[in-house]
């Protein structure tokens, strides 16, 4: 865990805001999801210290809601395309042949997309749904990991220590977790990082087009889209939500970079 | 030589084309339960179900389906709305050029600001300037469209009433649109632009040039120029096949009556055709882009001809 002193402090410093809002948005009593029409669009108050929205729900708990659903999504969509991805890109690389060519052009087929384009359209046709989200996302997400693990894997298929590990009757299992994996653990954490990143921008976007995180759930998506359309009379409600996603994506992107030029001796200039 | 490679390039392409086609073509059979209950309601009247299966061909068996599918698209039958009855094909083409218009004065922001950017960042690695233009490329790609477009509305047409709202009539609408789209684009491209540029500087001919007494001014605008330009093109030609599938998202921002709002209006509708088509359609001008991207490249790198 030697990365974890690559991360610089900016992204700490993105982070510190948002874990705010997610620290006191714990804290507080309200509930993001009741609705009191007296108190519309009430601006800051000591009860509401963000102000409420158009149904007069409390503005800084749905904002930690949504954080929270960003975060947890975005995990749970990372972890999904790592475990596909990896899979895949290790069994193209280790079985080559026809097996490797099937995968790859299959790979091939889903890149031809555009990412956001083929996300939209598995949300659209799944429906409604935080599980149909997150599999419309990773369905996008996992032929990153896929062909970075096969390249890796296959850079590393004749090395001398994976030669020895099959030579002396390892099982492929075996030597697929305890040899290859973390070898190539550092090029992945990078696409991980960026990953992130993407998805969280991916779920807001898709709930901010009305086919993710459905009403009266609380997304940083759904937020801006109410949001805007309220920039007449209140016009902070569309720079919240806006304003954590961006921080959120900015710290993914940051932890990214550093680690990169922490990991990647290539690109150190 | 040149010709013989490109025709193989594009022959190539043709089972990426068929991929995709069959990748939208099962996106309908993804909808869960029956599209036809998703399409009408469940408490539809049996006889309107029958006959809508009947015209969309669901009656019949999938490997049927699937060669009326591709046999249609070959003869240009992209089939019928369900919502409008109309042609397919027809509406696609009547918003195509608002989306062309969209990424095309996007593309041309985004070159502008993304090559002064990166050679600036190149030209003062680790000083100041670099620092600066890279922050800008870092908020670019952090800043998520869907938010920026509000934001810009927020300032230029809410409090300085400068610039309309959203749609496409009134004088200088397109302006909003672009900068939400063309900062993300730029930001990619002055990033690339910039690793390329230090790249070429540091390649063994740069070098050679420069102990050949090359002033500096030639060696960056002459020498290292034509090599940054290879990376740098082939990144410009992917941006336009990813320009449209941003489009979705921007269109619908600011109500852009291009392919990317229709893409939408046709998931709110449950259109389900019209949706296949439409992303059909984006998918299809992705795969060129990709492949006028690798033909650009041959073109630029004699490298790659020699492979």
């Amino acid at each position: 865990m030697m990365f974890i002193k690559a991360i610089p402090k900016s992204v700490y410093a993105c982070l510190l805001l948002p874990a705010l809002v997610l620290l006191v948005g714990a804290m507080e009593s309200v509930d993001g999801h009741a609705v009191d029409l007296a108190q519309v669009l009430s601006g800051s108050t000591s009860a509401h210290w963000l102000g409420t929205d158009v149904l007069g729900r409390d503005v800084l708990d749905r904002l930690a809601e949504g954080i929270g659903l960003s975060f947890s999504v975005a995990l749970s969509v990372m972890s999904l395309c790592a475990v596909v991805g990896i899979t895949v890109g290790m069994i193209a690389a280790w079985a080559g042949g026809w097996v490797d060519s099937l995968l790859m052009r299959f790979v091939d087929i889903v890149l031809s997309f555009p990412g956001i384009l083929l996300a939209i359209a598995l949300a659209a046709v799944l429906g409604p749904g935080v599980d149909k989200l997150i599999i419309a996302l990773a369905a996008v997400g996992w032929v990153g990991f896929a062909r970075l693990t096969r390249a890796q894997v296959l850079s590393l298929r004749h090395a001398p220590y994976i030669e020895a590990a099959i030579a002396s009757g390892q099982n492929t299992i075996h030597i697929a977790t305890k040899h290859l994996l973390p070898n190539i653990a550092a090029p992945l954490l990078i696409e991980a990082s960026f990953g992130l990143a993407a998805v969280m921008i991916g779920e807001a976007g898709l709930s901010f087009l009305g086919i993710g995180i459905q009403p009266p759930d609380a997304s940083l998506g759904t937020m801006i889209k109410e949001g805007s359309q309220l920039m007449l009379v209140a016009p902070m409600q569309v720079v919240y939500p806006g304003l954590m996603l961006f921080l959120l994506v900015m710290s993914a992107n940051l932890a990214g970079d550093a680690l990169r030029d922490y990991l990647d001796v290539r690109s150190k200039r | 030589m040149l010709a013989r490679l490109i025709f193989f390039r594009i022959l190539e392409s043709l089972p990426t084309i068929l991929g995709v086609v069959t990748l939208v073509f099962f996106l309908l059979h993804l909808v869960p339960g029956d599209p036809v209950d998703a399409l009408l309601g469940e408490t539809a009247m049996a006889a309107d179900k029958e006959a809508l299966r009947k015209s969309m061909h669901l009656d019949e068996p999938l490997y049927a389906q699937y060669i009326n599918y591709i046999s249609g698209l070959t003869q240009g039958d992209w089939g019928k709305s369900i919502i409008s009855q109309r042609d397919i094909w027809t509406l696609i083409t009547e918003r195509l050029p608002a989306t062309a218009k969209l990424a095309a004065t996007s593309l041309l922001l985004a070159i502008l600001l993304a090559l002064p950017l990166g050679m600036i960042a190149a030209r003062f690695q680790n000083k100041p300037q670099d620092k600066l233009a890279m922050t800008f490329s870092l908020l670019g790609v952090s800043i998520p469209n869907f938010w920026l477009g509000p934001m810009l509305m927020l300032v230029f047409s809410v409090f300085l009433g400068w610039l309309p709202v959203s749609g496409m009539d009134a004088s200088g609408s397109i302006i909003l649109p672009t900068i939400a789209m063309g900062t993300a684009l730029a930001a990619v491209l002055s990033r690339m632009a910039r690793a390329s540029w230090l790249d070429s500087m540091q390649s063994d001919a740069i070098r050679t040039a420069r102990a050949m007494g090359v002033p500096e001014t030639t060696l960056w605008w002459k020498h290292s120029a034509r090599m940054t330009a290879i990376p740098v093109v082939t990144m410009f030609a992917l941006q336009m096949g990813a320009v449209l599938g941003g489009a979705v998202i921007t269109e619908t921002v600011f109500d852009w009556p291009g392919l990317g709002l229709l893409t939408i209006e046709a998931i709110q509708r449950r259109d389900y055709p019209l949706v296949q088509g439409c992303v059909l359609i984006i998918a299809l001008f992705y795969v060129l882009a990709n492949l006028l991207a690798d033909l650009l490249n041959l073109w630029l790198d004699p490298r790659q001809r020699a492979q």
